[in-house]
């Protein structure tokens, strides 16, 4: 299956991201998950970001929490609404909301 | 003319928030759905627990008599009455070392299914398998 | 063209998962998707009417009224907001008030369903 994942939280959902496999699988982090594309703690990156290539961050929801770009992981793609309504009807058959 | 087939997977814990109740009513109302629809169509929900969503199914809850609202283990009970397909995490069980014996059920209410515990594999399987997935 | 339904049970106040919802529900209608869009749980007291827009809350009723104009179909959970104190006539115009069934009926014609939890 191809399964488009938002991941809209930083702690509570990687227990359950974890375990989901899928053909295609991609990563769309909105609201507070977008901290999984800008954070290194401990000086690591997110484990999210080495389960998939398809990873895609909302810029509007960086933009709000004083970050930008620049300080996104560069294998993550900046998106628009626009672009995550073409990744919905395009890329993944199948969403979830963790 | 066909039916839908969606996978529900409860993964909250239960009470504190309603979502989990809100996962079972939503399931259970897949009884009626037939009204809106046209002749043969259908929606057909399979309920599956992962992770602190098996907390919402232990036996004995009393949440009808400290808080007044109708217990998950009873929307849980109707679920199965309703032939309801659902699947419980075999591992995650394991993990809060919950036993069998302390699950719920309906052969009370004469219901046929019972729950199924099955090894996260199957439950993978079922959301595959499904047209959409909801996770509650 | 195809047919996106998203049920949110996230509450406006609160959270910004009913923003989203909404923010998204605008970009799929603006290009030319049909857009179905359930409220349960706390999301359902987004269909109340004369919301005030203080700065430090977010409000539902403006951006739902410009959906509806859309032809957005947004339908909430009569219990749901029964439950909360809305009765009918506070409801905002145009939207919907219906039992569950109606969200998996919109699911059956749907091609894509995101389902924002509650929290």
């Amino acid at each position: 299956m191809n399964l488009g994942v938002f991941i809209n939280d930083y702690k509570s959902t990687v227990e359950t991201v974890d375990r989901l496999k899928a053909d295609k699988l991609g990563f769309i982090f909105v609201q507070n998950g977008v901290f999984h594309t800008t954070l290194k703690e401990h000086g690591k990156s997110s484990p999210l970001l080495d389960k998939t290539t398809n990873l895609y961050v909302l810029a509007e929801d960086i933009a709000t929490r004083g970050l930008t770009e620049a300080d996104v992981d560069k294998r993550v793609k900046v998106v628009t609404y626009s672009d995550v309504v073409d990744l919905i009807f395009n890329d993944y058959e199948k969403l979830a909301w963790l | 003319m066909s039916n839908v087939t969606c996978a529900f997977i409860i993964q909250r814990p239960p009470y504190k928030s309603e979502t989990s109740t809100l996962g079972f009513t939503h399931a259970i109302s897949w009884q009626v759905v037939e009204m809106l629809l046209d002749e043969g169509q259908n929606v057909v929900p399979t309920v599956c627990f992962v992770g602190e969503g098996v907390l919402n199914l232990y036996t004995n809850q009393k949440a009808m008599e400290n808080y007044g609202v109708t217990s998950i283990e009873s929307h849980g009970k109707n679920s199965l009455l309703v032939d309801l397909d659902m699947l419980v995490c075999k591992e995650d069980l394991e993990r809060f070392g919950i036993p069998e014996d302390r699950l719920l059920d309906a052969e009370d209410m004469g219901a046929d299914k019972k729950l199924q515990i099955v090894p996260y594999a199957e439950i993978q399987k079922a959301m595959e398998s499904c047209k959409h997935l909801l996770f509650f | 063209m195809g047919t996106l339904t998203i049920g949110c049970f996230a509450s406006l106040v609160g959270s910004k998962s009913l923003d989203f919802t909404l923010k998204l529900a605008n970009a799929a209608a603006d290009k030319g998707h049909k857009v179905n869009l359930w409220l349960s749980g706390n999301a359902t007291v987004m269909g109340k009417n004369h919301q005030k827009h203080l700065k430090d809350y977010s409000t539902g009723e403006k951006p739902t009224m410009e959906l509806l104009k859309k032809g957005v179909e947004i339908c909430e959970c009569e219990a749901c907001a029964l439950a909360r104190g809305i009765q009918k006539p506070d409801a905002i115009e145009g939207i919907q008030w219906n039992a569950m069934h109606w969200y998996l009926a919109k699911i059956y014609n749907s091609d894509r369903v995101l389902h924002v939890g509650g929290e």
